[in-house]
């Protein structure tokens, strides 16, 4: 386990994009007080230490430079870095306001064990402007104190309790209250409880203290929240030279793709969401997903995807001065049934798969679609229109629709329906009849033939169900036809209902 | 059940006739399959311009009427802009049916972009599995490169390409054919009529017909009917106002 601890993170923030030239603090309101909320090295050798109150430290050093706090800046850059750490290991936790925390097992080999990777992490992040704290231990809990109050970079691994006993009470992440009250009592040092008896300890200061122990010791299990869900399928590729050109970057997504296929096909599994990251030498992570309407293995097609997103993407790659490392993650995975070769069906079938994905690639899932049947007969309800990725094949509404349709012998349907009915002006001869002539879009529409009622009941189990419906056919003098319906009823009237209105919902060929 | 086996007839009458002739889409009416030389040509650009916006649910129903034949349930890829989709609806499963139009069978793409509609056509012509393709545009300027792409994709693939749009285009045009579409008014409200105008063909000549849609053989015929004088009887089983 690795904690990272960014220790003057909010100020290095600042300090990376404007050029500070006095003593830096960083200052947020906290009630009805202004304090410090962070101080940079050269502040705190004048003694100026978070949570002095602002008006104190400028009356103390009227020269100091003052920021006002920005917690959401902060929390993104946070977050960049995580995204950054990615190429040491897919399981990053945020350890917020300004730490991290990586589950580095396995993976520490790749720079040639543990202190390579802190040697590594270490001079990227210096190169940054960040002042940190590495520690590497066993635990969660022993890696976190020795970031926060050991040495800057440490390892500890199978000897956390000598290193936990000199620290103080405060590095087994206490609460203050807990802390203040073991002090009373001369407990300071993790060392003073370490082999206190534990039932008098748990009675007078709770369970909290010895959870924590337990958890830095190892005699507790404390899980990692990562921040991205792990990928059941990995493979990345480091480059001694950065890469820029978009064409290496297809060659490199056919090469992990490639690598990635033996995996998948000993787990029986295809892609269904796959995601390409980037890591630029300068440390901003390009993160590009893509998805597929059927579990894929071929290389050549998944390549094909990311064709389409990088043609879709505006701004291009944006390399800056290249990339260093890339990998391929299969986010979501499917059981992929054995290829089938031969049947002319299937062939088509996959064919129109292939479409399916490029397009949605380039225009985005949402706007490639199926019309799906619903169980509903509100008409602006009966049918929808869902991402065809994700509902590929699925007809079972259809062929319940047809059979109603005989059922029932349901009257004809509109070829286009509005977005949403659109209300029109409209007189009738009588009041439950069709109307004579209407008013949509500004223009007049005089009826020559019109058929109906057909009413449709709203759905009165629901509150926002709305009104029955009639809805007419009907053809005005150029030939044009439309499907109308007056919302309400007359006879309602007099319960109290609204009156009734008009509206237009969709046209006939 | 009946019902299924007239389909399963109608599928069976039909599947000789495209056999026979790969290279074109019959409308099944002799007077304009004769004028076009067999029928629409299958792997060609054909344009169905409405005649205004209010008829563009009349040249839908065209465009629908000539792909109908492109397969015993053809593959549909439906593109249309953000724009004209506001403005004429979208298409409607239920309504397709009318057409002998499986919904199960469509695909449905909007896009933002004219090019990008473009482009989703020309992927579209590419895919063996899509039996037809129709772009749905407004008004306004295309590219003529990319139009020329489109036919020439369509004649690769075989399959029929068609914009659907509401101004004809300005200048010179790839399409094998252009057809003006209106609504026309329907002797019985039931049936879809329109008034279909061929202003454009690369085979040969023009000319202007009044189209009905017959439900039952999925195909146009020719409205015969005279204009009656008297406001006609329509013999309806449902209740009804004229």
């Amino acid at each position: 386990m690795l904690s990272l601890w960014l220790r003057r993170f909010s100020t290095d923030r600042v300090a990376r994009s404007h050029e500070i030239s006095a003593p830096l603090v960083i200052a947020g309101k906290r009630g009805s007080v202004e304090i410090l909320t962070a101080a940079d090295d050269a502040a705190r050798r004048l003694g100026l230490s978070p949570g002095l109150a602002l008006a104190q430290a400028r009356a103390m050093h009227p020269g100091i430079e003052m920021v006002a706090e920005n917690a959401e800046a902060d929390a993104a850059l946070l977050d960049s870095i995580a995204d950054w750490c990615l190429r040491y290991t897919p399981l990053v936790a945020c350890d917020a306001p300004d730490g991290l925390l990586l589950d580095i097992s396995g993976c520490a080999h790749l720079y040639g064990g543990e202190h390579g990777l802190i040697a590594d992490l270490g001079s990227r992040l210096e190169r940054s402007g960040f002042a940190y704290s590495i520690a590497i231990a066993g635990t969660i809990g022993a890696a976190w104190a020795a970031s926060h109050y050991g040495k800057p970079s440490s390892y500890a691994c199978g000897d956390e309790r000598d290193m936990l006993a000199p620290l103080p009470l405060s590095a087994l992440r206490l609460p203050s209250a807990t802390v203040t009250s073991l002090a009373r009592v001369g407990l300071k040092r993790i060392g003073d409880i370490l082999d206190l008896p534990r039932a008098p300890l748990t009675a007078r200061f709770g369970p909290e203290v010895l959870r924590q122990l337990d958890r830095a010791l190892g005699y507790e299990h404390e899980p990692l929240t990562p921040r991205l869900p792990v990928a059941p399928y990995v493979a990345e590729q480091r480059f001694p030279e950065p890469i820029a050109r978009e064409e290496d970057v297809l060659a490199i997504i056919a090469r992990l793709a490639r690598r990635l296929r033996p995996a998948l096909e000993r787990g029986g599994d295809g892609v269904r969401r796959i995601e390409l990251s980037l890591f630029r030498t300068d440390g901003a992570v390009r993160r590009i997903a893509a998805g597929t309407s059927r579990p894929l293995r071929d290389p050549e097609e998944i390549k094909a995807l990311f064709v389409e997103r990088l043609a879709a993407l505006a701004d291009a790659l944006d390399p800056g001065f290249g990339f260093d490392m890339a990998r391929l993650s299969v986010i979501v995975a499917e059981p992929c049934p054995p290829e089938q070769i031969g049947l002319n069906g299937g062939q088509d079938a996959a064919e129109l798969c292939r479409l399916i994905d490029r397009l949605s690639a380039r225009l985005g899932p949402r706007r490639v679609r199926r019309v799906i049947a619903q169980d509903s007969h509100v008409p602006e309800l009966a049918e929808t229109a869902l991402p065809a990725q994700a509902v590929n094949g699925d007809d079972a509404g259809w062929k319940a629709f047809r059979r109603y349709r005989t059922d029932v012998d349901l009257p004809p349907r509109p070829l286009r329906l509005l977005a949403r009915p659109e209300p029109i002006e409209a007189v009738a001869e009588v009041p439950d009849g069709p109307p004579l002539r209407f008013r949509w879009r500004r223009a007049l529409h005089e009826v020559v033939a019109a058929e109906g009622p057909e009413r449709i009941e709203g759905a009165w189990w629901s509150e926002h169900g709305g009104p029955a419906r009639d809805y007419f056919r009907v053809e005005d003098k150029s030939g044009l036809r439309f499907w109308l319906f007056r919302a309400g009823l007359y006879r309602d009237l007099s319960h109290g209902a609204d009156a009734p209105a008009w509206f237009l919902h969709g046209t006939f060929a | 059940m009946i019902e299924q086996l007239r389909q399963h007839l109608l599928v069976l009458r039909k599947m000789p006739g495209i056999e026979d002739r790969p290279g074109t889409l019959p409308l099944g009416i002799p007077s304009i399959d004769a004028l076009l030389g067999g029928g629409l040509v299958r792997g060609a650009l054909h344009e169905v311009v409405a005649a205004g916006e209010a008829h563009l649910p009349a040249a839908t129903g065209f465009a629908l009427g000539i792909t109908r034949r492109s397969a015993p349930s053809p593959r549909l890829l439906w593109i249309s802009e953000d724009m004209a989709l506001a403005e004429n609806g979208m298409p409607h499963g239920a309504g397709f049916d009318i057409f002998g139009f499986a919904p199960e069978q469509l695909v449905t793409v909007s896009v933002a972009h004219r090019r990008e509609l473009l482009w989703a056509m020309e992927e579209a012509l590419h895919c063996r599995a899509i039996d037809a393709v129709i772009g749905e545009m407004r008004g306004g300027r295309t590219d003529n490169v990319a139009t020329r792409r489109l036919s020439l994709a369509a004649a690769e693939s075989g399959t029929p390409a068609l914009l659907l749009r509401t101004e004809p285009p300005d200048g010179v045009s790839t399409a094998a054919t252009r057809w003006i579409i209106s609504a026309a008014p329907s002797v019985a409200l039931g049936m879809s009529c329109l008034a279909a105008q061929l202003v454009r063909n690369r085979r040969g000549p023009t000319g202007s017909w009044i189209l009905e849609w017959s439900d039952g053989d999925e195909q146009f015929i020719l409205a015969t009917h005279a204009q009656p004088v008297a406001a006609p009887v329509l013999d309806r089983s449902r209740r009804q106002v004229a």
